[in-house]
């Protein structure tokens, strides 16, 4: 990448350890009186970096999918969703039209990343001796069927109105209300997902991850040399199942409740855009180009003067517009990918 | 004497009718083009207003204006793919896939500036035949559906089989490599796949604007059905998308059935268990296509 | 995606390099940069700028974008009508939209930059789905959030100031349409005591609005001894209802209510007609559209709806210059939207100033009953630059706010025609408020 994150890598520490320095910190700091008030300028921003946070969790997870190991899952929403509604539903209490067992935050967050495994085991068991396409559209029939059965059983999950009262452990630690919360919250998800990002990258480093990515280049060869590639690809698929799932406790418990509209066909497009752009298999590149995407969308909502002859309800449009013109824009001129290697994606730019 | 599911079953072909041509067209350009057009909702919403201005707007009568939504959808989407995607056909499957999503965000929301979020619809004079002997009826609008999905299957078949153009197709479907070498023009071959599968996915907007309406999202409302019957039918193969797409709406509609009442809503959910099944017992979808070197 | 090709690809340059770096920083700043831009309106500290500012979140894509236009232009007539009177506090009154597509996580970024970027004075907008899951983050920005959108039950004993001038214990928000609650009690006892029908079948939408319609219209029926035999429900978006309908009708029952979104409702009743399954139907208050007429005021003939009036104290005057500005098909939420601003407007000149605070107090005063009754802005002014208290009365309603920020309204049973929706006969408020305990 460029120099400056390569400087990075020549630190003494590595991310995981970086992030379980600043879990540790962000610790302490929740539990002192202490807490930092943001300028209001700066609101919109934390708020769109904590779903970048949770994002980048996803991704990451994705990104050891299928740009270690060339697996096409279009369907990290669904597991998500597993891992939302399972802490939301255990941990709420008393939420409006919905089941609510509310237990305490730890339970929740253990369930959710333990019910997105299981889904995990469940999908990749049966479907990933499949080839590659097939696994794509399977897996996001598994997001829909996910997402159908969210709105379906009503009583259970609270449907399209959604399930309330979910505790906010992060927010409660805090106490001082507005910013302050945002800031914290910022700082535990972010050291996680740091912790998460150098596990990953941990792995994908090591030989470990040399083996995924012979798999992504030739499976059969793989497999001649001795290497179980079905348990590898299945252990890679709920390592992403789980982190993503995770990603969905923690997103519940920050909101303080669970919605139907946190869990769309959304999230799988801006997760496979941030990676795709920011060049697949690299694991700063993903990171990257999430941020770019989320960054895009978020500048452009303080664009609403810029465009003259247009009304407010057109810019709307002209925005998403704008968006998809970037995409159009950064492929076209680099196919593999802002940071993404060429060779190895099999892509002629 | 009430056949049951009988009208079930008539309901199924109608919707199989709307998936069954965008899913053509989808894994014409899936198996041909080597990419995953996500932008090809796009092309049927196009259809549908194309489809909207010929016969309410212009007036034609219906015949002429389903030719007309064929033709100027064909050459409108060949004309947006040429610019977008062959340009960068060497650039391997995945951007191209990601091409596509970008196309489709700026069609779908340049739609909306254009047209504003407002109703269209093409309205046509519907008479209900009824068989209450046999217990079901079906209405005209249903048989102009289904018979346009007919006639257009028809044509394709007749296409592939017949002519050099749709023998070249097959053929590079089949194997491009080899096609390459006995002398088969590849470029011309994108070039009729992007006018085949654009014009079948005008046919598929006006059906849609017939039914539903014309507005920016209808067919972006239909792609995941139809990505769905095309790889259940074995991706690539435009008669695997034909069953596949008839089977899920047959599924669609029996499901409604079938269900408990109060999960009546998965209906449509039913879609993607289909998907699974099917591919749990014959991973090459419906008709089996072979797996490409990967 | 499995097909790898052996590339000659050599790489990219140092240019390159030096550009995508260069990119990337700019990204970075331009993110970090959005936190501090679009300050427009007040600054917060209650002194008033040039201009006032409120914020609209707007379904301008996404699954409802059609209903936007007509709150829309319905907004931008109260916004002209107020500017031509001179504005709230003589000076500039604006609305800055921003699309949310009716998504709870957009809905939160899109709250937050008009709280804290833009130091809006309130906020006009926000679907149930918004509003439900963010509740206590809403309660925490301390800004009034006046929305025409929202009929669900969840909100009927939640928002308003609670009638007491303290704001500690306000719950910031007001909605100017008529919840469901009270507009189901009228449908079910215009069903069960005026037409006699005892069994009845439910073709309902997924979607959070039309369920809780659903919910409460089932609740007041089986109350009132009713029965509804059956429910289907439907996920949007399809093109065709037949095997639902066909499902629907082979229970026994004498009329059917339809809650569904406008555009799907249409394809709904178009299938109904064609299939020939007949019976009486009921339709949901938010069908009450001129669209609807439009596209299947004859084949929806004889059908039903009832609504909360839509034809408030002020309604004539409204449409006469509604129908001067724009061609939109009205519907009853975006003549909520008329009432909203207007309020909002009139707060903020009662208020003096443009801190939320002050703003959330004045809303009770204009709207509640006592003082000068006026009904459109210009006469608000006045009559408050005379120093008297106003009561203003709105579009939809005579906007006078429940301690908990509701409106009440007489429900109307009207029949479709193929001309327009004709009155068979009103359900009074009074009667209502004697049956609803909290609201």
């Amino acid at each position: 990448m460029s120099a400056a994150t390569d400087r990075l890598a020549d630190l003494p520490i590595d991310a995981t350890q970086a992030g379980l320095g600043l879990l540790g910190l962000a610790l302490v700091f929740l539990a002192s009186p202490l807490f930092f008030q943001p300028p209001p300028g700066a609101f919109v921003l934390l708020e769109v970096g904590v779903l970048f946070v949770l994002y980048a969790m996803i991704l990451v997870g994705l990104n050891l999918q299928f740009g270690h190991t060339g697996l096409v899952n279009f369907g990290p929403v669904a597991f998500f969703a597993v891992g939302g509604y399972t802490a939301a539903i255990l941990t709420a209490d008393q939420p409006y039209q919905a089941v609510g067992l509310g237990l305490p935050w730890p339970i929740g967050v253990a369930g959710a990343v333990l019910a997105a495994a299981a889904l995990g085991v469940l999908l990749g068991i049966s479907t990933l001796r499949l080839r590659g396409d097939f696994l794509a559209i399977v897996t996001l029939a598994v997001a829909e069927i996910v997402h159908g059965l969210i709105i379906s059983f009503r009583d259970v999950t609270g449907g399209s109105t959604g399930l309330f009262n979910v505790p906010q452990p992060v927010a409660d630690a805090t106490g001082a209300g507005g910013g302050a919360d945002i800031v914290s919250t910022l700082l535990v998800f972010g050291a996680l997902a740091l912790v998460f990002y150098g596990l990953f990258r941990r792995l994908s480093a090591a030989p470990y991850g040399r083996v995924l990515r012979a798999i992504r280049a030739d499976e059969q060869v793989t497999e001649t040399l001795g290497k179980r590639v079905f348990r590898y690809k299945l252990v890679v698929f709920v390592y992403g199942a789980a982190i993503a799932g995770l990603a969905g406790a923690l997103l519940v418990l920050y909101n303080g409740s669970a919605s139907a509209t946190f869990f769309t066909i959304d999230v799988t497009v801006i997760v496979w855009v941030g990676m795709l752009i920011g060049g697949a298999g690299n694991d700063r590149g993903v990171i990257g180009g999430l941020a770019i995407i989320m960054g895009f969308q978020l500048v452009t909502r303080f664009m609403n003067d810029a465009v003259p002859y247009v009304t407010q309800d057109q810019f709307a449009s002209i925005r998403l517009m704008l968006i998809g013109l970037l995409l159009m824009a950064i492929v076209r001129y680099r196919p593999q990918g802002l940071w993404g290697d060429a060779d190895r994606l099999g892509v002629d730019s | 004497m009430d056949i049951p599911l009988l009208q079930e079953v008539i309901f199924g072909l109608v919707i199989g009718s709307y998936i069954a041509l965008g899913a053509i067209g989808f894994t014409l350009v899936y198996g041909l083009v080597n990419m995953i057009n996500f932008a090809h909702g796009e092309f049927i919403t196009i259809g549908a207003f194309v489809g909207y201005l010929t016969i309410v707007v212009a007036g034609l009568p219906l015949p002429v204006g389903i030719v007309a939504t064929l033709a100027i959808t064909a050459v409108v989407g060949w004309a947006i793919a040429r610019v977008t995607f062959e340009p960068m056909n060497d650039a391997g499957a995945v951007p191209l896939l990601l091409m596509s999503i970008g196309l489709g965000f700026v069609l779908r929301n340049g739609m909306r500036v254009v047209a504003g979020p407002d109703r269209r619809s093409v309205r046509l004079d519907v008479t209900t035949y009824r068989f209450d002997d046999w217990g079901f009826f079906i209405t005209s609008q249903q048989l102009l559906i289904i018979g346009l999905a007919l006639v257009a299957v028809v044509a394709l078949h007749v296409f592939l089989s017949r002519t050099m153009l749709g023998i070249a197709m097959r053929a590079t479907s089949d194997n491009e490599d080899l096609a390459l070498v006995s002398g088969i023009d590849t470029r011309r071959i994108r070039n009729t796949v992007w006018l085949a599968a654009s014009a079948l996915a005008g046919v598929a907007g006006l059906m849609l604007a017939i039914s539903q309406a014309a507005n920016p999202t209808v067919g972006y409302g239909q792609l995941l059905l139809l990505i769905t019957a095309a790889i259940l039918g074995g991706a690539g193969s435009p008669y695997g998308a034909i069953v596949g797409s008839y089977l899920l709406g047959i599924g669609i509609t029996v499901s409604v059935a079938v269900l408990p009442s109060n999960l009546t809503e998965l209906n449509a959910t039913m879609a993607f268990v289909v998907l699974i099944v099917v591919l749990l017992i014959r991973p090459g979808g419906i008709v089996d296509t072979e797996v490409r070197a990967s | 995606m499995c097909c790898e090709r052996i590339s000659r690809n050599d790489g990219v340059s140092t240019d390159r390099r030096a550009v995508l770096r260069a990119t990337g920083v700019a990204a970075a700043g331009a993110v970090g940069l959005a936190g501090c831009l679009g300050t427009e309106g007040g600054d917060g500290s209650g002194e008033v700028g040039d201009s006032v500012l409120v914020g609209q979140p707007a379904s301008l894509t996404g699954t409802w974008d059609y209903l936007q236009p007509a709150a829309s232009a319905a907004t931008d007539l109260a916004v002209q009508q107020i500017n031509d009177a001179g504005g709230a506090l003589d000076v500039t009154f604006e609305v800055e939209r921003q699309d949310t597509a009716v998504e709870t996580q957009q809905a939160r970024e899109v709250v937050s930059q008009f709280v804290n970027n833009d130091d809006v004075v309130a906020i006009n907008g926000l679907f149930s789905s918004e509003l439900e899951p963010l509740w206590d983050f809403l309660q925490e920005q301390e800004v009034p959030i006046i929305t025409p959108w929202p009929g669900s039950t969840y909100l009927d004993t939640r928002g308003g100031d609670k009638g007491t001038d303290d704001v500690s214990d306000d719950e910031w928000l007001w909605r100017t349409v008529i919840g469901d609650t009270v507009h189901t009690a009228g449908a079910a006892q215009a069903m069960i005591e005026e037409a006699g029908i005892e069994r009845m079948g439910i073709l309902s939408a997924t979607s959070a609005g039309e369920e809780g319609w659903t919910r409460q219209f089932t609740n007041w029926y089986e109350q009132l001894g009713g029965e509804i035999v059956e429910v289907i429900s439907a996920q949007g978006g399809q093109a065709s209802y037949q095997s639902q309908l066909n499902q629907l009708f082979e229970s026994d029952f004498d009329a059917w209510a339809l809650s569904f979104g406008l555009e799907d409702a249409i394809t709904i009743i178009q299938n109904w007609q064609d299939g020939g399954y007949g019976r009486q139907l009921l339709m949901e208050d938010g069908l009450r559209d001129g669209a609807l007429i439009d596209e299947v005021g004859a084949e929806a003939e004889g059908a039903w709806i009832a609504a909360g009036s839509s034809e408030g104290p002020n309604y004539d005057q409204f449409l006469e210059g509604f129908q001067e500005v724009s061609d939109e098909e009205l519907h009853p939420w975006g003549v909520a939207a008329y009432d909203a601003t207007n309020v909002i407007a009139l707060a903020v000149h009662h208020a003096g100033g443009v801190s939320p605070e002050d703003v959330q107090r004045s809303i009770g005063a204009v709207s509640r009953p006592g003082g000068t009754t006026v009904t459109t802005f210009g006469e608000g002014k006045e009559a408050l630059d005379a120093g008297e208290e106003i009561n203003y009365e709105g579009a939809v309603t005579n906007v006078d706010f429940t301690d908990h920020g509701n409106v009440w309204g007489d429900v109307v049973v009207e029949r479709i025609t193929p001309g327009g929706f004709e009155t068979e006969f009103t359900v009074e408020a009074d009667q209502l408020q004697s049956q609803i305990d909290e609201y």
